[in-house]
């Protein structure tokens, strides 16, 4: 039994993580219209802005900073790109180009960073936070988790009660709307853009020293992220947050039983499988009937 | 006193005219009405002019400064509001919230519900609940709180009844009569030209007809023809 639950508190860290990141693919989705399949990778770029500073001697904390706006900057470079050459492209046309521009980013970021090579990732927040029924919490998991609550409710009280907010909100529903009335959307779309890059750069910051810190496998951590997501159905932030933590919670789980710990990483799929097919249950009665 | 005058413009769409050489212009305190058959080019025109499709020739000047290169929301800044067809509300925000993402520094919402008294019992609904009428109500003056110098209508009336396309009409002509420019593009001809001070009439892309309403109004033949075909010698040389 305490085997079950120091395997389901290991996973806190990961499911803060995923939580973040799906509420940041929540937030791009509801405000910008895009299916951001390079959340990670961007996250990952500055990640590992900071581990080249790091291994290159310099001090952790402004290399942190440092990490953390090449982070900010790679989602305002994706964003610009999708809203000057995409703003008026379909739902599906976008997330395309964001498959294409993860493909890019794995390509270039594998080349630039000696691919498999190991580096020399700092650990930020060792240690523990606490103990919890005699297991120890450590402070990179109530860090993720604090900080994709932290997101959620920023997010919620951003959109719900700033002007900025507002204007994100009719940009969302009506692209052309908004900008016919003066909202400068091209401005707000890179707004959306940064702060998600930020907010996963340090994310990745955290969770990269539990992972095998390659670009590609940060980067596809978007997976577990957009099932996150499509718990929330891609609109309700806090139950993306549940479902982040859930999902790093049973992928914990899932490592302590040897049978089926090496098939833990198909878990996103099988939920991203199980949320469509309980979507799409109404449909089938329909064509049924 | 502002004045948008529009020279020899041409959009295309897919590569093919829809608007060819159109002039057109609007002033202050008058309302510039556009009519014409489905097809004709009216709404291209509009979108032309508001920048949601880029023009492939001529030029768009309010008060003498060049706007046709210029992004929508740049366009807007300039003075430009264009209600768009299919009555585009913020379904997801209220009235009141509608009115707040317009809101320029110099306007208040208050100006919004003087205008259309039917939003106030209406300002904490969801947009996507109100009537037809009402979101028509509700984008006018959305647009009226942007501090507009030139208004663009685009089909108001489409699928409203009677009384209330008659309520818009006063409204919009009360808006000229306070000082905008507006341009209204119309399928309610008569009700229109009723309201309006300069028609133009367009077929096939083109202007056919540019003169006083009223003369056009009292020639229901003239403008049968227009519509049809067959006068193209009616515009002014």
């Amino acid at each position: 039994m305490n085997a079950l639950l120091t395997s389901a508190v290991a996973g806190l860290t990961a499911g803060g993580t995923y939580a973040l990141l799906g509420v940041c693919a929540v937030f791009t989705y509801r405000l910008v219209a895009v299916v951001n399949f390079t959340g990670a990778a961007i996250g990952t770029a500055g990640t590992f802005v900071l581990i080249a500073l790091f291994e290159a001697g310099f001090p952790i904390w402004p290399s942190v900073l440092a990490g953390i706006a090449a982070g900010t900057l790679t989602g305002v470079a994706i964003g610009y790109i999708m809203t000057r050459w995409f703003g008026e492209a379909s739902a599906s046309t976008k997330a395309a180009v964001t498959v294409a521009l993860l493909v890019g980013l794995i390509a270039v970021g594998l080349r630039l960073t000696g691919g498999q090579h190991p580096h020399n990732m700092p650990d930020l927040f060792p240690g523990s936070a606490f103990r919890l029924a005699g297991v120890e919490v450590t402070i990179a998991s109530v860090l993720t988790i604090g900080l994709a609550v932290l997101f959620t409710i920023l997010s919620d009280l951003f959109l719900n009660r700033t002007k900025i907010g507002l204007n994100l909100r009719a940009l969302a529903d009506r692209p052309m709307a908004a900008e016919l009335l003066g909202v400068r959307v091209q401005l707000l779309s890179l707004l959306v853009w940064g702060m998600t890059g930020a907010f996963t750069t340090f994310a990745l910051m955290i969770i990269a020293p539990q992972r095998s810190p390659n670009f590609m496998t940060l980067s596809l951590l978007v997976v577990p992220a957009l099932a996150a997501a499509l718990i929330g159905v891609f609109r309700s932030f806090w139950w993306t947050l549940a479902g982040g933590i859930a999902l790093g919670i049973v992928e914990g789980l899932a490592s302590s039983i040897d049978s089926v710990s090496q098939y833990r990483s198909a878990i996103p799929f099988l939920v991203v499988l199980a949320v469509l097919l309980w979507s799409q249950r109404e449909a089938r009665w329909d064509e049924a009937r | 006193m502002s004045r948008l005058v529009v020279s020899n413009m041409s959009i295309n769409r897919a590569e093919l005219p829809v608007v060819t050489a159109v002039d057109l212009v609007a002033e202050s305190g008058a309302i510039s009405v556009v009519l014409g058959a489905n097809g004709a080019g009216k709404t291209t025109l509009l979108e032309g002019l508001s920048g949601i499709i880029p023009v492939a020739g001529g030029t768009i000047a309010i008060d003498g400064r060049e706007l046709q290169k210029a992004r929508p929301g740049a366009r807007s800044r300039e003075g430009l509001a264009h209600v768009e067809q299919g009555r585009t509300v913020f379904r997801q925000l209220t009235t009141e919230e509608n009115l707040r993402v317009s809101l320029h520094p110099g306007a208040d919402i208050a100006e919004a519900y003087a205008l259309f008294p039917e939003l106030v019992q209406r300002r904490a609904v969801k947009a996507s609940l109100l009537s037809g009428g009402e979101q028509q109500m509700l984008v006018i003056a959305r647009a009226l709180l942007t501090r507009p110098k030139v208004l663009l209508i685009d089909e108001m009336s489409a699928g409203l009844a009677p009384v209330i396309v008659t309520r818009l009409m006063t409204a919009v002509r009360k808006l000229a009569d306070g000082g905008l420019a507006v341009v209204l593009v119309e399928q309610f001809a008569a009700l229109a030209l009723s309201i309006g001070n300069r028609a133009y009439v367009m077929r096939r892309g083109r202007a056919v007809y540019d003169g006083d309403c009223a003369k056009l109004r009292q020639s229901p033949d003239e403008l049968h023809r227009l519509y049809l075909g067959g006068a193209e010698s009616a515009v002014p040389a």
